[in-house]
């Protein structure tokens, strides 16, 4: 097991943000508490409705999928009581992702080159050749100055002793930054006031930093780029943010039959013809990127695209093969990864993780699997999970059982009681567990947009976020010192 | 041995297809063991073709033809020359340090470990098998030379299945041929490498051609062959042609290697259009010239 340290005597009662004591909010809340006193629960459902009202009419949707094969749009669940962040706070997050980001890229540069971490004995090389993201087909090909994952979105929690630690990795196309923009407009507009007693930094500004980045990639160099966000269509969970984000920069929105390969070289049809493509900024997964190379029966991709990137014609962004580094097999290893590449202890801490190829761990997990919480490596969006707390005999044997037939495709962690928030919920104010995604982009340098996307379980006692699964939002405010 | 070798395939649609890209690996390989001497590759329609060396090493040309059209016929013609005439010779390794040869091997190049721990359809896991395999899979024991256990292994495996031309589908499941007990080489080559791969051995696909003359299969018509390469300690990568009980020699011409038949395809492509599954025609010819 790597990084223990959890051990079962530490309390069991999670951190609240808001609240100190029973009776008094933190400092950096009292503001905002005197006046929800002072204006009472009136002016608080105003203010919802406000919210609601604002979010339909600008259209600000995702899509769950249920039993349907058609997904059901529906208006993105926001909570008006931001949640906050202090500079001190926010210095650590920005180190540790900084440092994170930064060792995981030259951890990818690695596999995909000499895999000097394998032969110096520090990643099994199991771990990376049964991994199903380690794409062969790219091995050898160097991305522009060696970067794999422009845009990383990182899950952090707050542990029971309000520790910040690293929950998961986004790697491959990580979603939900256009919500971390939209909650701020939003924000802005029913809470006008806060934002002048409040010194709360900006986030409006990611699609520019973002741009920036994008342009930076062009092989005709950044003043001559085009640029296209290439999206699976409508029927994908994220498709409002990738119209959003295309909008946003003022770039051409995608799909892959609107693209062609020729000899090496990818364009856009438009209706005065072919138009060279320099930047992709791809929002579908390696395996439907291209069917030559990748899976041949997609149809979302485009064909012969993985050759124009190897011949150094096009850019695509997030780089193809990243996934390996978020595999969550991989994840227990980022520790010893940071060590390896930047001899530096890391800043925020991984949640502890049970590798279920240990035969001890396993049967240590299996033994306590109420107090677990199960993740198939490859699966993102709270599918492939078991949590323990609220799990039948029946399903936890389902998992005992798939666990057992592939050991490498399972981790386990265990649970931890993520940090509450007061939320505004139907006219009363309630505890809700949260999480926090910002979003680090790495252009010229690494930069952490001051923020992210606070994903809130909605359900009492869930700890649940997932948008895909119930889970809403807040605005997330960082101060300035 | 010297070989002339001309490998041509036919792709006709009875609708007209578009952005018809195509990735060909047909170039034979240059290693230890043979030397490409010239190789050419034409396509009609005429296309520029590019190329590059995947991550197994095999040489890929690929090409794209963007306007509609109906028919695509890809034309190789390579002149090889093979060196191995006696897979034997070789100062072998005591079977007691054979392990700690593969160990550094791998050590070194971590590569080889897809060569012992890829599992798919093709090359299953060895439990997968034995529900199937009536007869006991055989077991390494270490204490013998590895060559020996190979080579039985190699007899065995060609008892197991019979060459059925035409049998099976190509990237077909093994354990369903394994099942009706045929296959033709593909199968034997899966075969023989799923168990070389339960032995914790290093073992991968070679798709290549094999000198008509020496050729036992009934098949009408000379395709692409079948073959597997174990590393032996000692010898370096040796070629086993279960199909016919035979090791690989300057008979054998080595294109395309991968962990199974899916990575070595000769021909893979991605194209707009109908398609009612159409078969490439594929007619190869192999002579020895001086």
């Amino acid at each position: 097991m790597y990084n223990a340290g959890m051990s079962s005597s530490k309390p069991r009662t999670p951190y609240h943000e808001f609240y100190a004591d029973d009776f008094m909010p933190r400092d950096h809340y009292r503001l905002l508490w005197d006046h929800i006193k002072a204006t009472g629960n009136n002016a608080l459902e105003a203010k919802a409705h406000e919210s609601q009202l604002a979010l339909q009419a600008e259209g600000v949707t995702f899509t769950v999928y249920g039993e349907s094969e058609e997904g059901i749009e529906r208006i993105w669940p926001f909570d008006l009581i931001p949640r906050i962040i202090t500079a001190p706070e926010w210095t650590k997050i920005e180190a540790g992702l900084k440092q994170r980001v930064r060792a995981l890229n030259l951890f990818l540069g690695d596999l995909y080159g000499e895999q000097k971490i394998i032969k110096d004995g520090v990643i099994p090389p199991e771990l990376i050749y049964q991994g199903r993201d380690f794409r062969r087909e790219i091995v050898g090909i160097v991305p522009p100055r060696g970067i794999y994952t422009h845009i990383s979105g990182i899950d952090i929690i707050r542990d029971e002793q309000g520790e910040f630690l690293i929950l998961e990795d986004n790697l491959r196309t990580p979603s939900g930054v256009s919500y971390m923009i939209e909650n701020r407009v939003i924000e802005r507009r029913i809470l006008p006031e806060f934002f002048n007693k409040y010194r709360v930094r900006r986030v409006e500004h990611y699609p520019s930093l973002l741009l920036a980045a994008l342009r930076s990639l062009s092989p005709r160099g950044k003043d001559t780029a085009e640029i296209v966000v290439l999206t699976p269509g409508i029927y994908n969970s994220a498709y409002f943010e990738h119209t959003f984000l295309a909008k946003e920069m003022g770039v051409e929105l995608a799909e892959g039959r609107d693209m062609v390969t020729i000899n090496d070289i990818v364009y856009l049809k438009t209706t005065t013809g072919l138009q060279r493509i320099d930047v992709i900024y791809r929002r579908i997964d390696d395996d439907f990127l291209d069917p030559l190379v990748f899976r041949s029966d997609s149809s979302l991709g485009v064909a012969g695209v993985i050759n124009a990137w190897r011949a150094g014609n096009v850019a695509i962004v997030n780089a193809p093969g990243s996934g390996i580094a978020d595999d969550k097999a991989v994840y227990p290893y980022v520790p010893d990864i940071i060590r390896y590449y930047l001899g530096q202890e890391p800043v925020l801490n991984n949640v502890p993780t049970y590798q279920m190829t240990n035969v001890k761990d396993r049967e240590y997990v299996f033994d306590n699997m109420e107090r677990m919480v199960i993740k198939a490596v490859s699966e993102s969006g709270g599918y492939g999970m078991l949590m323990g707390p609220s799990s039948t005999p029946a399903l936890r044997k389902e998992f005992m059982g798939l666990v057992q037939e592939n050991p490498r495709n399972y981790i386990a962690q265990p649970v931890v009681y993520l940090s509450r928030h007061v939320c505004y919920m139907d006219g009363e104010l309630e505890a809700r567990h949260l999480d926090l995604r910002p979003y680090v982009i790495y252009g010229d340098d690494i930069e952490v947009v001051p923020g992210g996307l606070t994903r809130v379980a909605l359900r009492k006692g869930s700890l649940v976020v997932n948008s895909s699964q119930g889970g809403g939002s807040k605005d997330t405010w960082v101060l300035a010192e | 041995m010297r070989y002339l070798i001309e490998h041509e395939t036919v792709l006709e649609y009875p609708h007209t297809v578009r952005e018809h890209h195509i990735e060909l690996r047909l170039s034979p390989r240059s290693d230890g063991h043979q030397k490409v001497l010239s190789s050419v590759i034409e396509t009609d329609p005429p296309s520029e073709l590019s190329t590059y060396h995947d991550y197994f090493g095999n040489r890929a040309d690929y090409f794209c033809v963007i306007p509609p059209h109906r028919t695509l016929i890809t034309r190789l013609r390579s002149e090889v020359e093979t060196l191995k005439e006696n897979p034997f010779s070789f100062d072998p390794v005591p079977p007691a340090e054979e392990r700690e040869w593969l160990n550094k091997e791998l050590g070194a190049n971590p590569a080889l470990y897809d060569f012992i721990l890829h599992r798919s359809l093709l090359t299953p896991a060895i439990d997968k098998l034995a529900e199937v395999i009536e007869t006991a899979i055989p077991k390494r024991d270490g204490t013998r030379p590895m060559l020996e256990s190979l080579l039985e292994l190699q007899a065995w495996v060609s008892s197991q299945l019979e060459y059925r031309p035409g049998s099976t589908e190509v990237h077909g499941s093994l354990v369903t041929s394994v099942r009706q007990g045929g296959g033709v080489c593909q199968e034997f080559a899966h075969l023989f490498i799923t168990v070389v791969r339960a032995w914790n051995i290093p073992a991968r696909y070679v798709m290549g051609y094999l000198d008509p003359g020496i050729s036992s299969t009934l098949e009408t018509t000379l395709a692409t062959h079948a073959w597997a390469e174990v590393l032996v300690p000692g010898a370096g990568w040796i070629g086993f042609d279960a199909t016919h009980n035979l090791l690989a020699n300057d008979h054998y011409v080595a294109v395309a290697i991968g962990r199974d038949s899916y990575d070595a395809a000769p021909q893979r492509g991605s194209f707009k259009g109908d398609s009612a599954g159409e078969q490439p025609e594929v007619t190869v010819t192999m002579q020895e010239i001086s």
